[in-house]
């Protein structure tokens, strides 16, 4: 899952990139509105954390233009994080198109928790709680389990098991995973993807009966629903 | 209610309204006026037409002279048959009178009710609307039409008291969720780092100490923040006692602070400081919003550059400019530097520990000492900002001993190569012509910020336009 946070605090913005990542999220950070929109026209993000007064291009405007993108894909969801916290900014930033609104000062499991949620939208579940055939991972706890058994995964081992799990049946490819799983500062050309992929099947493999994530020659990746 | 020795307090309640007691007042008036006048025709009429009664004079026999039957009548002097009709028509006349001023109080009171009515339903009106506002909703006005009457301007007059209290009312709202949101990011920033450290269990003493640092930053820029809402506060309170102020020493004084900063960026500080130059005020406030102005200065500046600092006096008013070669105020942007929060660079004013309210107090100190503050700016060449106070009323001895006190260091630190008063006195005169004409002169182009008498701006601008004699 991979978040952008735009903040022109710096020490706030790094602040709330290094929680995220650890849980799990790739995280990027923009610290002004050029930036931000820079990031997200070559990203895919799936989550945008995004303060509203930012120098150059505003937050509202960044949002509307997030929004006025379209395209394909559905656009990454945006959680607006403001010191403004009138009834008419919230209303006005939920109606240029924020999914979440979070004033500031906030407790950061708010933050957590409100970035799970809006991730839970995508997935179209209810609860913090993922589960695919014999794989349950709760995203809140950072604990995964096969067929009742803890797995012991690093967090980029655990992004990657709940990427694949909030799209189960579907087909992924290297680039998705990078793109959604890896933060900028990945390089591209290593074969990082695939090295997690299989440390990651490989413990899988070690708990329970049978491989779960199989290869589609070719294409990708892919998470069995039904083993 | 009402103290006892008042003697409307004494009246029963029912009295207490104005239009009770108007209409009391118009009928008794009214009565009063009438009864005067129906009395006084009475007494004319009753000393013109004197009244006796009737006396017999005799007594005759009148006879008829057809019938020859005779009766014996009285006979009484014609002139007595006169008066007699003389009484009775007064007596009519009294006893018509008195009626119809009975009927005309009755009628009185009652068109004194409904006058007193009439003209007071507009108060009444006044007074419904006036205690329906409640301080948080000014917008209601009372909006009385009608004639340009008393009662009118009355309520025109609530009515710009209530739109003056409602701007009041709104600056200080906004003030507030200014001050709020200001304070806001330092808190997110201070919460976001201490929760983040906090949750993880294997942090190394490195991730911790920086997050102390950061924290310790936030928490300065917070202080600096409440520091200068406090002063902008405290300028809003009623001013303490002025004295008189050696306006020389005191941009000494708060130079000296800035000499420091400056020197690390490498900026030169040019100081003319010309000491003799009274101002009425209070010393800690001027030296605040002087050096709020030099910090601005030295923060917008590159290094290398050149930040000046003149103090001098002509017709009767004080200054001290503060000019820098920094990047200069867009025409656009400089009726705003005064506004409280506002930056011209977020991000970097931000990281250079600027609140927003620096310039915003200085304006409020100028202000309250009867003085304004003037901009003059242009992109890429640098900015002048000017201070101009009323100047003190010359007392010799006040003047001497402010002089004593601090003008040794001002004159320490003034630069050697120019602008070391010749002459105290008519050296603050000429001292504009000294020094300021350099930094001026780019400056030229832009009209002042907040619209001040031209030629004020052409004194500041190029003093040396003028020579130093004809003033």
């Amino acid at each position: 899952m991979r978040v952008l946070v735009v903040e022109d605090e710096a020490d706030l913005a790094d602040a709330i990139a290094r929680g995220l990542r650890r849980e799990g999220y790739a995280v990027d950070v923009a610290y002004d509105g050029d930036a931000a929109l820079d990031k997200i026209a070559v990203n895919a993000y799936d989550v945008v954390c995004l303060d509203l007064n930012l120098p150059g291009t505003d937050g509202m405007e960044v949002c509307r233009r997030v929004r006025a993108a379209g395209g394909p894909e559905p656009g990454p969801r945006v959680l607006m994080l403001t010191a403004r916290d009138r009834t008419d900014d919230r209303v006005a930033g939920l109606d240029e198109g924020a999914d979440d609104y979070l004033v500031k000062p906030f407790e950061f499991d708010e933050l957590k928790a409100r970035v799970r949620a809006l991730l839970r939208r995508d997935a179209g579940r209810s609860g913090a709680l993922l589960r695919v055939g014999d794989l349950q991972l709760d995203a809140a706890r950072h604990q995964a389990r096969r067929d009742g058994r803890p797995l012991a995964l690093t967090p980029k081992e655990f992004a990657l098991l709940r990427y694949f799990m909030s799209r189960p049946g579907q087909v992924l490819s290297q680039e998705d995973l990078l793109e959604h799983v890896w933060d900028e500062h990945a390089d591209p050309f290593t074969n990082t993807v695939r090295v997690t992929v299989m440390t990651l099947r490989r413990k899988l493999a070690d708990v329970g009966e049978g491989q779960p994530i199989e290869t589609v020659v070719g294409r990708g990746y892919r998470l069995r629903e039904e083993l | 209610m009402r103290s006892p020795a008042s003697p409307i307090g004494r009246l029963p309640e029912w009295t207490r309204s104005i239009r009770v007691r108007y209409t009391l007042l118009y009928s008794a008036v009214l009565f009063g006026l009438a009864a005067l006048v129906v009395v006084t025709l009475y007494v004319i009429l009753s000393m013109t037409l004197a009244g006796e009664p009737v006396t017999s004079a005799g007594r005759g026999l009148f006879c008829n002279r057809f019938t020859n039957a005779c009766i014996r009548v009285a006979v009484v002097n014609a002139q007595q048959i006169e008066q007699l009709v003389n009484t009775e028509t007064l007596d009519k006349l009294r006893d018509f009178s008195l009626k119809a001023l009975g009927m005309m109080f009755v009628a009185s009171l009652a068109i004194g009710w409904v006058i007193a009515g009439r003209v007071l339903a507009p108060i009444e009106r006044i007074t419904s609307v006036a205690r329906d506002i409640q301080a948080t909703d000014l917008s209601r006005r009372i909006e009385l039409g009608g004639p340009e009457d008393e009662l009118r301007r009355l309520a025109d007059t609530f009515d710009a008291m209530l739109a003056r209290l409602d701007a009041a009312f709104a600056t200080q709202r906004q003030f507030l969720a200014d001050a709020s949101h200001e304070l806001r990011n330092p808190l997110a920033i201070i919460r976001t780092n201490l929760d983040v450290a906090m949750a993880d269990p294997d942090a190394d003493p490195e991730d911790l100490r920086q997050a102390l640092v950061v924290v310790r930053r936030a928490s300065d820029r917070m202080g600096h923040l409440v520091d200068d809402l406090l002063a902008l506060a405290r300028g809003q309170a009623p001013t303490v006692q002025f004295e008189p102020v050696d306006l020389g020493a005191v941009v000494a004084d708060a130079s000296d602070d800035l000499v420091l900063q400056a020197e690390g960026r490498e900026i030169v500080l040019d100081r003319t400081i010309v000491p003799g130059v009274v101002v009425s005020g209070e010393p800690d406030a001027l030296k605040r919003a002087v050096a709020n102005l030099l910090e601005n200065a030295v923060r917008y500046s590159p290094p290398g550059s050149r930040v000046r600092l003149a103090v001098g006096s002509e017709r009767g008013r004080a200054w001290v400019a503060v000019s820098d070669e920094g990047p200069g105020i867009p025409p656009e942007d400089q009726p705003r530097v005064f506004d409280r929060f506002w930056r011209a660079d977020k991000a970097r004013s931000r990281a250079e520990g600027g609140t927003g309210l620096g310039l915003a107090i200085v304006r409020q100190i100028a202000n309250a000492h009867g003085g304004e503050v003037q901009l003059q700016s242009r992109v890429g060449v640098g900015s002048t900002f000017t201070m101009w106070l009323p100047v003190a009323a010359v007392e010799g001895s006040s003047r001497s001993r402010v002089r004593s006190g601090r003008s040794a260091s001002a004159e320490l630190h003034a630069p050697a190569d120019g602008g070391a008063p010749s002459a105290e006195g008519s050296a603050s005169e000429e001292s504009p012509t000294v020094e300021l004409g350099p930094a001026a002169e780019p400056e030229r182009g832009p009209a002042p910020a907040d619209g001040a008498a031209p030629e004020e701006a052409t004194a500041a601008e190029d003093p040396r336009a003028a020579p130093p004699g004809d003033r």
